[in-house]
Parts: C-alpha cells; sequence; structure tokens
C-alpha cells in the first residue's frame, strides 16, 4: 500500500501510470489479433487461448478500472489535509475536545452461581488436603473439565464455609494468565437454600508435575527443565506483582498438559499481601519439604520470598526427579537445609539470629564451618551449567532478601544460554494418569492444615554434629560428561 | 486490573428492581439506608478497618440487586455480608462477637439512629439498660444459625464473586496528583473520603453502577465545592477517565443523599424513634398501603424457611422467657 500510495499522490504519476497501462493494452490486443489469426489456423487450440486471452484482458481492464477508480479515492484522503491547513483548522481542534479519549473499564457483572448438575462426571482425580477432584464434562458444550470440590466444615466449627476455598475462588478469579489454572466458574449443589457442596469448575490438565517425575525413566533434558522453570517463574511474577503469595508451590501442584504448557494450581493456601507484609501471618504454610528456611525458623513477617524458595527446591527437583530437601520433620528439614546450603552466619544471612526459633540454635563452631559450612550446592548439580548453578544458588540463598525475585528470574542469563528453552510444542508427551481411573498417589507431605499448632519451639536443638562425617567426604577432582 | 474495577449491575437488574418489585421504592430506599448505616455501625463496634465494612456495604447492595431485600430479615442479611467479608479480610471476627454486636445495635438502648425530640412512642428505656441486649445462649445459637445459612445463600447469589475495588485509595492517589487543590491536606482528604463513605449508604447504588475511579473523582469535586477550592480550568476529570456526564451525574447522586434522609425521617416515624427497620414493619406498611407482602417467589422461599425455623424460632423464644 505505502508504495502504491506514493505514486498515485500525485495527478502525473497517476496519468502516466494510465498511459503505460494503455499502451499494454495496446499491445496485449495486438496480440490478441495474432492469436486470432492463429485460431483461424488452429481452431482447437485457439479457441481456448482466446478465452485465456479474453480472461487476461478483463483482468486488465479491471486493473484498469482499478487505477481509473483510485486517483479520485486518494484525493478524497488529500482534501481533508487541505482544509485542515487553510479552512477548518479550529474545527480539528474542536473535535479534539469533544471526543477526548477515556478509559472504560469492563469488569462483568453478577449473578446466581449454576448448579453442578450442568455437569457430567467422569472419573475421581484426587483426593488432596483440601478437597476432592474429579474429571468432569459439561453436558452443553462436551468441554472436559476438572471439578474441585472444596472440603466444607461439618457446621461444627460454626465458622461457615472455609475461608481457604473462598480466598482461592477469590484470587483465581482475580487471575487470568496462561500459567496460572483458569477458573472458569463455580457450581454448587443442593440449590441456594442449602448449599450441600462448592465445586470450583477449573481446566482439565492431564497431568502434573509430580507423577510425571515419578514415572519419568529419564530425567528432564537442560532445555525442558528450562521451559518448565520458565514457565513457572512467569507465573510466578504475575501473581506477585498482584500482591499474592502463592505459599503451595510444590511440584504436586504444578499442571502440565499435553502441550507442554505449565499451569499453577492450589490457591488453597494463598493470599493477598501489602507492602509492607502484613505482620503476624502464619508461618505454617508451604509443604515442608519446600518451605523456606526463614519460615521454619518461625518468621511472621515474609514476602514473595518464600514463593522463590520453592521455586528453588522445584528446580532441584526437576534435575534429579526426586524430591531436593525430604526432612521428617521441621527441625530435620532445617538440617537439610544447612547441609546442602550452609550454615548460616551473620555475613550469609545478617539478622537471623533475630527469628524466633533461631534463639536456641546452636550451630557448628565457626572454625569448623569455615571449611565445610560453604553450599554444596554446585556438587550436588555436577551437570548443571554455571548459569543454572548461580540461579539454583540464588533461589536457594538462607537470606530471603538475597533470592532473586521471579522477575528477576526470568531475566537470568540461564534461559539465554544455550540449550534453549525447548518450545512448548516440541515437549514429550507422558501417558496421563488423571485422565485415567487411577487416582493420583500422593508422597508428599500436604500443606500443614489452618488452625493447627505451629511449631511455636524448636526446641534447643543441636546442629553442632551435621556436618561431622563430611570431612571423609571425597571432596573435589573427578569429573562428568556434560549431557546437554 | 482487577484492584481497580468492580462488576457492574446491568441494566436488567436495575429494571427489575425499580419495575417489577413488590416493594413500594420508597420502603426500598428506607430498607437500604438503614441496613447500610447498620452494617457501618457494627463495623465500627467490632473495629473492623472501613476498608472492610465498605466492601460488605457493596457485598450486600449486589445481593439485594439478585435476590429481594424481603426474603430474609435486614439485620441478619447485614450481620452475615460484614461476617463474610471480615472473614476473608485479614480482620476476620469470631460469630459470637458479630451476634453480641447486632443484640446491642438492635436493641432499644443502643442510639443507632438518633432519636428526635418530637417523637411520640414509648418513651426510651433507662439510660443504660444490658438486659436490653442479653444474649441468651439459645438466641445466639438460632441467630448463628441464621447467619451462616444467608452468607451460603449470598454467595450463592454472587456465585461466590466477593471481588470489592474500593475508590478511596485512587482518590488519594488523584488528590495528591491534583496537589490537594492547594488546600489543606488532611482536610481536603478527610472531605474526600466522607464523601465516599456517604456515597456508600445512598440507595441511588452509585457503587454498583460506577467504577471506583468515577467515584473517587466525584468525590473530589464534591469535596473541593464544599470547601471553595479552586480546581483547574480544564476538564480535569478526562484526565482521570471520567467524561463530565458521568460527573454531574455522581455529583447529583452524592450530595442528593442528605435531603433524601431528610425526608425519610420525616416520612417514618420508626426512624424517627430510633429504632431499625424491620421486616415486621415493612410488612405493616403495605398492609396499611394495601400492597401484598412479598411477590410471588420470594414469599415462597421465605414461607419455605420459616416453616423450618419458626418451630425452632418460636422454641427459642419460649426457652428465653422462661430463662428469664
Amino acid at each position: 500500500m505505502a508504495s502504491k500510495s506514493r505514486w498515485a499522490d500525485t495527478e502525473e504519476d497517476a496519468a502516466q501510470d494510465a498511459q503505460r497501462k494503455r499502451e499494454k493494452e495496446e499491445k496485449k490486443r495486438l496480440k490478441a489479433e495474432k492469436a486470432r489469426k492463429a485460431e483461424e489456423e488452429k481452431r482447437a487450440q485457439a479457441e481456448a487461448e482466446a478465452a485465456r486471452q479474453q480472461q487476461e484482458q478483463q483482468e486488465k481492464e479491471q486493473v484498469e478500472n482499478d487505477a481509473n477508480n483510485r486517483p479520485p479515492a486518494k484525493r478524497r484522503k488529500v482534501t481533508p489535509g487541505r482544509e485542515d491547513g487553510s479552512v477548518a483548522e479550529g474545527e480539528g481542534g474542536v473535535e479534539e475536545d469533544e471526543a477526548p479519549k477515556i478509559l472504560r473499564f469492563e469488569a462483568g457483572g453478577w449473578g446466581p452461581a449454576h448448579s453442578v448438575e450442568n455437569y457430567d462426571k467422569l472419573n475421581d482425580i484426587e483426593e488432596g488436603a483440601y478437597g476432592w477432584v474429579a474429571r468432569g464434562k459439561e453436558i452443553k458444550t462436551g468441554k472436559v473439565v476438572a471439578l474441585k470440590r472444596l472440603k466444607l466444615d461439618d457446621g461444627n466449627s460454626g465458622a461457615g464455609l472455609p475461608e481457604t476455598g473462598l480466598r482461592e475462588i477469590q484470587i483465581l478469579k482475580d487471575c487470568s494468565h496462561r500459567n496460572i489454572v483458569t477458573l472458569r466458574e463455580v457450581v454448587t449443589s443442593g440449590g441456594p437454600q442449602r448449599i450441600e457442596n462448592v465445586f470450583l469448575v477449573l481446566d482439565f490438565l492431564e497431568h502434573d508435575l509430580k507423577s510425571i517425575l515419578e514415572d519419568m525413566p529419564e530425567p528432564f533434558l537442560a532445555s525442558e527443565v528450562k521451559t518448565l522453570l520458565r514457565q513457572l517463574a512467569s507465573g510466578l511474577s504475575y501473581l506477585h506483582d498482584r500482591w499474592i503469595l502463592h505459599r503451595d508451590l510444590k511440584t504436586s501442584n504444578l499442571l502440565l498438559n499435553n502441550r507442554g504448557c505449565l499451569k499453577i494450581a492450589d490457591f488453597g493456601m494463598a493470599r493477598y499481601v501489602g507492602d509492607p507484609p502484613p505482620a503476624r501471618l502464619t508461618q505454617l504454610v508451604v509443604t515442608l519439604w519446600y518451605r523456606s528456611p526463614e519460615l521454619l525458623l518461625g518468621t511472621e513477617t515474609y514476602g514473595p520470598a518464600v514463593d522463590m524458595w520453592s521455586v528453588g527446591c522445584i528446580f532441584g527437583e526437576l534435575l534429579t526427579r526426586e524430591p531436593l530437601l525430604q526432612g521428617r520433620n521441621e527441625v530435620d528439614e532445617l538440617t537439610r537445609i544447612f547441609e546442602l546450603c550452609g550454615v548460616p552466619t551473620d555475613e550469609s544471612w545478617p539478622g537471623f539470629r533475630r527469628l524466633p526459633n533461631a534463639r536456641s540454635l546452636r550451630l557448628p563452631p565457626k572454625s569448623a564451618s569455615s571449611v565445610a559450612s560453604g553450599s554444596v550446592i554446585r556438587a550436588r548439580f555436577p551437570l548443571l551449567t554455571s548459569a543454572g548453578c548461580a540461579l539454583l544458588d540464588g533461589l536457594l540463598a538462607l537470606d530471603p532478601t538475597r533470592r532473586p525475585t521471579a522477575r528477576q528470574m526470568l531475566a537470568h542469563e540461564y534461559f539465554a544460554q544455550d540449550p534453549k528453552p525447548k518450545q512448548e510444542a516440541m515437549f514429550p508427551t507422558f501417558p496421563s494418569k488423571a485422565g485415567q481411573e487411577r487416582r493420583r498417589r500422593r508422597d508428599t507431605p500436604n500443606a500443614p492444615g489452618r488452625g493447627q499448632q505451629a511449631a511455636v519451639d524448636l526446641g534447643s536443638v543441636d546442629f553442632g554434629g551435621i556436618f561431622a562425617g563430611r570431612e571423609k567426604e571425597e571432596r573435589g577432582g573427578g569429573f562428568s560428561l556434560r549431557m546437554i | 486490573m482487577a484492584h481497580m474495577t468492580n462488576p457492574l449491575a446491568t441494566v436488567d437488574q436495575l429494571y427489575r428492581r425499580t419495575s417489577f418489585s413488590a416493594l413500594p421504592s420508597d420502603l426500598q430506599d428506607v430498607i437500604f439506608f438503614t441496613t447500610q448505616c447498620l452494617t457501618q455501625a457494627a463495623g465500627i463496634l467490632l473495629r473492623i478497618p472501613q476498608s472492610v465494612t465498605a466492601q460488605a456495604n457493596v457485598i450486600l447492595a449486589r445481593y439485594w440487586l439478585v435476590e429481594s431485600p424481603l426474603s430474609h430479615e435486614f439485620s441478619d442479611v447485614s450481620a452475615a455480608v460484614l461476617f463474610l467479608v471480615a472473614k476473608l479480610s485479614s480482620h476476620p471476627c469470631p460469630p459470637r462477637d458479630v451476634c453480641n454486636v447486632y443484640a446491642y445495635l438492635l436493641s432499644p438502648g443502643s442510639n443507632l439512629f438518633p432519636r428526635s425530640n418530637d417523637a411520640s412512642g414509648p418513651p426510651p428505656p433507662a439510660q443504660h439498660d444490658p438486659s436490653s441486649y442479653y444474649l441468651s445462649e439459645a438466641a445466639y445459637a438460632a441467630f448463628h444459625g441464621r447467619i451462616l445459612a444467608l452468607e451460603g445463600r449470598v454467595l450463592h447469589a454472587l456465585s461466590f464473586d466477593t471481588h470489592v475495588a474500593l475508590p478511596h485509595p485512587l482518590a488519594i492517589t488523584y488528590l495528591q496528583a491534583l496537589d490537594f487543590l492547594e488546600q489543606p491536606r488532611a482536610e481536603m482528604a478527610r472531605r474526600v473520603v466522607e464523601h465516599l463513605n456517604a456515597a456508600l449508604l445512598s440507595p441511588q447504588l452509585l457503587y454498583l453502577t460506577h467504577q471506583p475511579h468515577a467515584l473517587a473523582v466525584a468525590a473530589i469535586y464534591s469535596a473541593a465545592r464544599d470547601r471553595g477550592a479552586k480546581m483547574p480550568e480544564c476538564a480535569w476529570w478526562e484526565v482521570f477517565d471520567v467524561d463530565r456526564e458521568e460527573l454531574g451525574f455522581l455529583v447529583v447522586g452524592m450530595r442528593s443523599l442528605e435531603g433524601l434522609v431528610r425526608k425519610q425521617r420525616a416520612d417514618f416515624e420508626e426512624l424517627a424513634r430510633g429504632t431499625m427497620i424491620t421486616r415486621k414493619f415493612v410488612e405493616a406498611e403495605m398492609k396499611m398501603r394495601g400492597l401484598r407482602f412479598g411477590n410471588g417467589s420470594a414469599a415462597a422461599d421465605a414461607a419455605e424457611i420459616d416453616e423450618e425455623t419458626a418451630m425452632m424460632l418460636s422454641m427459642d423464644e419460649k426457652a428465653d422467657t422462661m430463662e428469664q
């Protein structure tokens, strides 16, 4: 269009062009005449050719017509400019005032919830800490969805509908991102008089990362790990930008569909926070194996960094197919953390001594720790590139303020280096468990229940011995082939 | 954008409210205003921040566009909504507290609505009579049960969407952008917030028909007029995505509340006597005007519930009297 408008801008050009067209037309006509002469010689062939010629001619004529029609169109375009320039300058200004650009916000409306009768149950998927999930089909559209039933208190506690479920609904309703599971609607059974059950209608995804990791014979390729991590970070940065903490990130809460798209699910622990973070948040959040050291040490103010720690644990798990820090209880979990990441010092984590549970900690003496207390992440993941190690090291920083934010993580050079993240469409597919009758196994411990007693005091715990056998370990040396 | 936008009432919902409701509009207005006042008062006594109570006001207004106000006792709905919104906020309050506060507010001595001096009716009870708002165990259980049932009902009616974006933070941000119109900051901000809070009580449902940014701009405009502040001479509201018409409508709507309430006080002696409007009162009022109480479905609903609970209630009341 741009080139055409250039030649059509002036009358002269248009005229020239028209002339050129006419000349071409003449030639065509001559050719046609020749063809007609040929036609006398060879009738059978000529008929077809003539038809073709005629068609061509028609086309040419059409082009000419177009060309003839175009100049007035251009002229029309030009005229307002001229008027603007000379006569109607004021009018243009007024017009701007009359129609200011005003943003309109659409956020829908509200109405009664629909009934679960609109869905057919296909099969159960799993029974989690916060309810029961089944695969279902919307009768009207035939669309397959996941139905998650909220656990309702049986009225004994007298608190009505559980706020965790209501918070989950509210947060999911506010979210719309390709890496966060979509809440289509909330349906009920029992009618408005007396609600028996509340179901969340969610996107159905074939897998969760946990069961894939358990079943796959070979670990994910480096490029696949990158794709998964990048999607996780992208979803998480969306949440954190909106002041939402997930507080229960783990591989069984990350869903994956057959097209390689990862979605964060299960917002039963999630909540909105502000800045500064609200005081007296419960530290009883996040499944133990993914719980950050500051939570284990009993902090009451925390922020997005607790989710980033979980991302670090998930990163490690994606590399090895095994949960990274499988503590048996809070103390054991802390021990494993310090074994992997080193013992906190005032340099590596300023102020950790002030946390409620840290006062009674007995850490290994300084002299011993100076050798052995460094992070062993590099040694644990020999196949990881140095950029990958740097990222994992950052995510598993003991000091929450040193962990990268989700946004910083997305910009990390780990994702820019070769091998590049695999395209989602190229992702391998896995046999679905959720689609079949079989229930998912649940090996991970569950997120702490609400109202459960927090481990207020870890007791005076002796971490002095955790590095006892370490000197005997073989260190350094050796190399292994890097697989990319 | 979720934190800045609200779902809005559809034209159909508003039309049904005004045209198909069995309730005369003046009664509808007085129910709305008094119930919202009750919610506000309860929020103050429960020490819930205004940001939470205001959300409860909006949720209640939304609920009443889906279900008729007549299907449940107004104070019950107010308590249920406040309990629900507080539970979801970072300031939950136990059901026991909610019940106690409402029992107090509904008692004659609460001064919820100041009595006017020339009001007829029974003389005010002695200065302070704690027995008038004593909540027996049975009465508590009944009230608590009603709140929980209503909580589910409200959530169902709104399909579990409890999102409310309030205009207050936006208004302060806009004020900062306008440099507080060269007025003392605290006073100007207070006046704006006052306008926004008053608009919560307006039966014109301003929070259901307009987005928070428009409410914020209208409150700033009103406050500036109140204080005689000099506003920018250009169409400054357009900078905040509000057009002139919308602003005009909202300003008139906000400023008309006072007159409306004055008129209500003159029209309804119940209000002047300083008590909360109840369903019983509305029923009597409608009978007096020769109207049928409740329209088809709502009445049926109410009857259904009543059959179940009426028995319980009467037993509770008997238990109450026996205890006393």
